[in-house]
């Protein structure tokens, strides 16, 4: 299938590059489904995490239940609680250790910003996972409902692929 | 009654209990050492001795205050009594320029009885005697107090940082701590 | 296990069971020597999630440390928040209501059994079964959702405050908590012949990881670790506080000493915490539930005060050092975990590595209580 056809946007694609447009959108509604995320429980809101994903709340409705402990078979990291300043240099490395395509969720107040912990002489976190890792969804609450953490994968999907599971009513 | 028993054997390692007087500064008071051993005299304003709490109304029944060198024969005496290491913290007293190290002994059966130790060391070369030879628990909470507030144990096998980065270099409960 | 170990100089390798931990303990590091399978030598390193909550309750007011507790051992928060308005009560001679008293009591205990409920849940999933998890964790949800109704939380409460509680209980609590309480029994039941008698973990946990008195002395251990080596010490009996002289229970204590001797007291407590609901809820007097006169601004005393209570993990401190201003002098918090978590160092040597975890997990361990 080639593209010597079709207008392209950008300056020149050179004609070895084949673009698949459909079914890169399929992968991307495969890969949205079956998100595995690292199990980066750090604190408090690792305990909603597990949570979210047993019975009640079930996360494997959408495909996210698989959590893998090592990085290198998982896309999602999720991380989940305070990060201090001397955890900040495995947290890179495991995110390093991830393998493309890879997304980040920072859940709960202290991976956004720091969280309750941060006071006039606080030494010893970081203020946000954005400070180191390229965040994609936040997820605020202290801890977030589980049905946070849910909406929080939602709008991920969204925005990773384009793809919404249902209409939003608010905007039909 | 078993626990005035193990009140009296503290009180002897102080021979004359004084009432504390708050807000003196401890002088230098050469105190009783353990009971059948020699007994020096005291001297001074300042207590180092034995007191005795009201339960209800501070949470602990004996109070002893002494100087680091008799710290291990006091704590002798509570391990030979069956004691256990409650915590192990330290104080910053900076009008005072002392730091004050704080350890809580208590017992496992019905027989309650809370005792505090007190110590006090000058702030600019804090050193105490470490009492992990005889509670083995006391090797983690010497740790973090000497992370805390830079006092070091003499005799500790392994004095490094605990919960602050291997490399800290600074101690954050100090008063005149700036992060 | 029968075998002498022969161990020859610098055949060891080091195994470093880092922070990032497949199993649910949070992030402790643990760095092995290792003969083959068997350990020769550990050390244990924190620090990875060291929020300092102590410098937090000297800059801030007392009320304004409220809270910070939760935080600290997010699974049994509300006996945390406990030990921490008894503290300030104590020493800012502040009277509670009985109604609060037992209000109180009640929640404590039900948060107790959340606690271990997820504990038992985590800690045969670190043994290698995974479905007792999704059966605790259901179970939990009541809980939970009793306790969501009245403060508003799932996880981090900050229910009490110092004179009693913000909120009276609604009337949906005590028909909920009744109609919990035979159904949680009935949980148990399921538990005991789905787990307790299950063969496999018979032969996980007994005889692993032996913990003797002597040795849990010297390293302050309470709590069930120290219940289940045959010390009979629990913080409600023996240094009684709050409404519990009130109440008819009983402590589960085991010699044998070994990881199934914590598991059995952790199992036991969740019944005796059940017994204490049900007496509290018969006895659940009618009243305010904040006293008619509270300082406006809580400031104790200058001293030095202490209070401990039992939470699910052991005798967790709270020493408050009071120079008579709003904020705390000094706050000390003695935590359970810590002295707990010692003995492991020591204890661990000499046993395979999956005894050690299995140990580990006995221990019930919830690092940011250690790390503070």
């Amino acid at each position: 299938m080639g593209t010597q056809n079709v207008p392209s946007p950008l300056e020149a694609i050179p004609p070895s590059v084949v673009q698949f447009a459909v079914a890169d959108k399929l992968i991307n509604i495969g890969r949205v489904n079956s998100f595995w995320p690292l199990t980066f429980g750090i604190a408090c809101c690792a305990i909603e995490m597990m949570a979210t994903g047993c019975a009640r709340f079930d996360m494997s409705r959408f495909g996210a239940e698989v959590f893998r402990p090592s990085p290198r078979q998982s896309d999602l990291m999720i991380v989940a609680g305070t990060i201090t300043k001397k955890m900040m240099p495995g947290i890179k490395t495991l995110y390093d250790q991830m393998p493309e395509p890879k997304w980040v969720m920072a859940l709960g107040n202290c991976a956004i910003s720091g969280g309750p912990f941060v006071f006039d002489g606080q030494y010893s976190i970081v203020l946000g996972a954005d400070k180191f890792l390229p965040v994609d969804i936040y997820i605020p609450g202290c801890p977030p409902r589980p049905e946070a953490l849910l909406q929080g994968i939602l709008e991920l999907e969204n925005k990773v692929s384009g793809w919404n599971r249902w209409k939003d009513p608010e905007k039909a | 009654m078993i626990k005035d028993t193990i009140k009296k054997a503290l009180q002897e390692l102080f021979p004359v209990p004084e009432p504390v007087v708050a807000e003196t500064p401890p002088t230098e008071a050469a105190e009783g050492e353990e009971t059948k051993a020699k007994k020096t005299v005291k001297e001074g304003p300042r207590v180092n001795g034995v007191i005795e709490r009201d339960y209800n109304a501070c949470g602990y029944h004996l109070d002893a205050q002494v100087d680091p060198g008799e710290l291990l024969a006091a704590v002798l005496i509570l391990d030979k009594a069956g004691f256990f290491i409650e915590s192990i913290t330290g104080v910053d007293w900076i009008k005072e320029d002392q730091l004050e190290v704080i350890y809580d002994f208590s017992r496992y059966d019905f027989d309650l009885c809370r005792v505090v130790i007190r110590t006090r060391t000058p702030r600019t070369a804090p050193k105490v005697p470490t009492i992990s030879k005889i509670f083995s628990g006391a090797n983690w909470h010497e740790r973090e107090t000497h992370d805390f507030f830079g006092i070091k144990f003499e005799g500790h096998p392994h004095l490094i940082p605990l919960l602050l980065p291997e490399d800290a270099d600074f101690h954050p409960l100090l008063k005149d701590f700036k992060p | 296990m029968s075998a002498p170990i022969h161990i020859q100089p610098g055949e060891t390798f080091t195994l470093n069971v880092g922070p990032q931990h497949p199993a649910t303990h949070g992030v402790l590091r643990v760095k092995l020597e290792m003969d083959g399978e068997y350990i020769v030598h550990a050390e244990t390193v924190l620090g990875y999630i060291h929020r300092m909550h102590e410098l937090m309750g000297e800059n801030r007011t007392y009320p304004q440390v409220l809270p910070n507790l939760s935080r600290l051992d997010y699974l049994g928060a509300l006996g945390y928040t406990h030990g921490h308005v008894l503290a300030v009560e104590r020493a800012s001679g502040i009277e509670v209501p009985e109604r609060a008293e037992y209000i109180r009591a009640i929640t404590v205990e039900m948060n107790r059994i959340a606690s271990h409920l997820f504990w038992f849940g985590a800690f045969v999933m670190d043994l290698g079964g995974f479905t007792p998890l999704m059966y605790a964790i259901q179970d939990r949800e009541y809980i939970l959702d009793i306790l969501e109704r009245v403060t508003g939380s799932r996880l981090t409460y900050c229910y009490y405050r110092f004179g009693g509680l913000y909120n009276d209980i609604d009337d949906e609590f005590i028909p909920a908590t009744k109609a919990f309480i035979p159904r949680m029994r009935e949980s148990l039941k399921k538990y005991d012949a789905l787990v307790t008698g299950n063969i496999i973990l018979q032969k996980r946990l007994k005889d692993i990881g032996p913990l003797s008195k002597e040795l849990c002395r010297k390293y302050g251990a309470t709590g069930p670790v120290a219940r289940g080596s045959g010390i009979d010490f629990d913080v409600r009996k023996n240094e009684p506080y709050s409404v519990y002289p009130e109440f008819d229970f009983d402590i589960p204590v085991y010699h044998e000493c070994d990881s199934f001797a914590r598991y059995k007291v952790r199992m036991d407590e969740m019944e005796q915490s059940l017994r204490i609901i049900e007496q509290g809820l018969e006895k659940l007097p009618d009243g305010p539930i904040m006293p008619a006169k509270k300082p406006k601004l809580i400031k104790p005393p200058a001293g030095d005060y202490y209070q401990a209570v039992e939470t699910a993990r052991g005798s967790f401190g709270i020493r408050i050092v009071s120079d008579g201003g709003k904020n705390a002098y000094r706050f000390k918090l003695r935590s359970p975990t810590y002295s707990n978590m010692h003995l492991f160092d020591e204890a661990c040597e000499g046993m395979l590595i999956m005894d050690a975890l299995a140990l580990m997990g006995s221990l019930d361990l919830v690092i940011p209580e250690i790390d503070r």
